[in-house]
């Protein structure tokens, strides 16, 4: 079916159908919105200009393919695709890669040998990976399935407000509370700091991923989201004007020492540490509810890929 | 009383590495004092935490020799920090000891062997025999699954915030070590389980978390434990704290623990 479709494509721009719009041509192939014009939209629509250097792009698929539905994630784990394959939808909207590194290829990324850096051997001729049975059974089971992936990071998160910090206010109950304007911090009706953790730990649906520093029985009243991946600066820069932060990952060596030498020298300051993937799970849920007004044609739905973490109970 | 100086504690740790100092690491560098204040006696830590600079002192030592940075930036970047009322208060406890920093990084890792991993395979009772090569860091245990491996590693580490991927079922015996920020890959065919440090969660040289819960669902065993940063490395500055003694024996030498920073809800 796709290879006469691509004929016909190849055809069309032959005979002087070139000069329509790649776009145009994509849909009227697929009898339906194409990915690529879903992408257009998006691109259209999310209110920032597209950078040249980006992780956001097509990871998987035919964009010219016909969507039968879309399901947002914040990863695209082989369990949310074959839960959405399920509710019939086949374009996939991620915040994080699909294929296990920033490379986000099908393939395994080249390793040097592992140690091989502290070593001053020259570095040995770069030969192509084995086949990998995890990287090769999920790129069958996309291709199977006729699925398409698109990741979008960069830009969802350049948005203001930020929907990644929108969505974690939101879930933790917090945006009749949250100030106008800056909802990276916001003042929260007074609790305990594992008071707090609890309403996090449930609100989130977190399992083992949670991690916490500061003192259990701190009263917390301001809130500062740090949603996915930050530096040392980040924290800096909001820290002093909150009783604690709430983060998805930092680096242990920066933020975690940061907070503990703040609480060790007598600061009354906390860390939350929810995950990356858990913190940026409900912008992407807010994500599935953009995408419907953009793509009214066809459903949108979020589909959670879960805390990866567990933790055993001694 | 020793007149010992910092310079000269440096000096024959430099001396007796094995090999030759590399001039151009930022890390391994003096990050408070210098070479001439005199040494009272010598603690080493992991993160050279506030806590640890007071345990120190209350331990009579007023020389650091800790393994990551004391500014919470790789790079010991003072400038990135110096605002924060936390930078001034440490600074002026330092300042108020005489304290001397000296890190230890990445000739601890360029040596032969990596105090680092000696420590964390002794506490967690790798035996050498297991190792299939020597600092391989690969070793083929007695076949175990990934839940009772993982509650071995809390209990031997006290390691209250350790994470797990992976099917708690999943059967593993072939494990690879990895400490501080050096994860190794899960992707290996000769590995079932990772134990390590700490690891960017996404966009990496290779996903951990993510591949693990995908080869979960095509039923393929793999598993990853996470110790945390801290709990990885904590243990072979011991090591590093006996191997300094016996090169300077005027003075006291300790390991002053950071301790694991986090804690976890039930």
């Amino acid at each position: 079916m796709q290879k006469i479709a691509r004929r016909k494509f190849i055809a069309l721009t032959a005979t002087g159908v070139a000069a329509t719009p790649l776009v145009a041509r994509a849909r009227w192939i697929g009898g339906r919105v194409t990915a690529l014009e879903v992408v257009e939209r998006i691109k259209k629509n999310i209110g920032v200009e597209w950078k040249p250097e980006t992780v956001d792009g097509f990871k998987a698929g035919d964009p010219s393919s016909g969507v039968t539905g879309i399901v947002t994630t914040a990863l695209a784990s082989l369990d949310v695709l074959g839960r959405a394959v399920k509710t019939g939808a086949n374009l996939i909207i991620t915040s994080e890669p699909t294929f296990f590194s920033r490379a986000d290829t099908p393939t395994p990324p080249v390793r040097r040998p592992f140690g091989a850096r502290a070593s001053s051997a020259p570095a040995e001729p770069s030969v192509p990976p084995p086949p990998d049975p995890v990287f090769t059974g999920k790129d069958d089971f996309i291709k199977e399935h006729g699925m398409i992936i698109f990741r979008l990071s960069d830009h969802w998160s350049l948005r203001t407000p930020n929907p990644l910090a929108q969505g974690l206010a939101d879930s933790l109950g917090w945006s009749k509370v949250a100030g106008e304007g800056d909802l990276k911090t916001m003042t929260i009706p007074e609790a305990s700091l594992d008071a707090l953790v609890v309403h996090v730990k449930k609100s989130l649906n977190s399992r083992g991923g949670l991690r916490i520093v500061g003192d259990p029985a701190l009263r917390i009243r301001t809130i500062g989201i740090l949603p996915g991946s930050t530096p040392i600066q980040a924290s800096i820069a909001m820290l002093p004007r909150v009783d604690a932060l709430i983060a998805g990952e930092v680096r242990e060596w920066e933020s975690v020492e940061y907070v503990r030498d703040s609480v060790a020298l007598g600061e009354k300051k906390a860390l939350i540490l929810v995950g990356r993937i858990v913190s940026e799970e409900p912008g992407m849920r807010a994500c599935s509810d953009w995408m419907k007004t953009i793509v009214p044609e066809v459903s949108s739905s979020w589909i959670s890929a879960g805390d990866p973490y567990w933790r055993p109970t001694q | 009383m020793s007149t010992l100086t910092a310079g000269e504690v440096v000096s024959r740790i430099k001396t007796n590495l094995g090999f030759p100092w590399r001039d151009q690491t930022y890390r391994d560098t003096f990050k408070f004092g210098g070479p001439d204040t005199v040494v009272t006696g010598i603690a080493t830590t992991m993160f050279c935490s506030y806590g640890a600079i007071q345990r120190a002192v209350e331990a009579g030592c007023n020389m650091i020799v800790p393994h990551e940075d004391t500014y919470w930036n790789d790079r010991d970047d003072q400038s990135i920090v110096s605002g924060d009322p936390a930078y001034k208060l440490k600074v002026d406890f330092m300042r108020q000891h005489n304290i001397i920093i000296f890190r230890m990084h990445d000739h601890m890792h360029a040596r032969k062997p990596d105090f680092i991993y000696v420590g964390l395979a002794r506490a967690l009772g790798l035996d050498s025999k297991w190792e299939t090569a020597p600092q391989s860091h690969h070793f083929n245990l007695p076949e175990t699954t990934l839940a009772d491996l993982a509650v071995h590693c809390q209990r031997q580490l006290d390691d209250r915030a350790l994470r797990v991927v992976g099917d708690p079922n999943a059967k593993v015996s072939r494990l690879q070590l990895g400490v501080g920020y050096a994860t190794p890959s899960i992707n290996g065919p000769d590995v079932d389980v990772v134990v390590s440090g700490e690891q960017q969660e996404a966009d990496g040289f290779l996903d951990s978390p993510a591949y693990v819960l995908d080869a979960m669902t095509l039923g393929i065993p793999k598993g990853w434990i996470m110790l945390g940063h801290n709990v990885s490395e904590e243990q072979g500055m011991l090591e590093m704290a006996n191997w300094i003694r016996s090169i300077v024996p005027e003075v006291h030498v300790q390991l002053v623990r950071s301790g694991e920073p986090f804690w976890a809800p039930k």
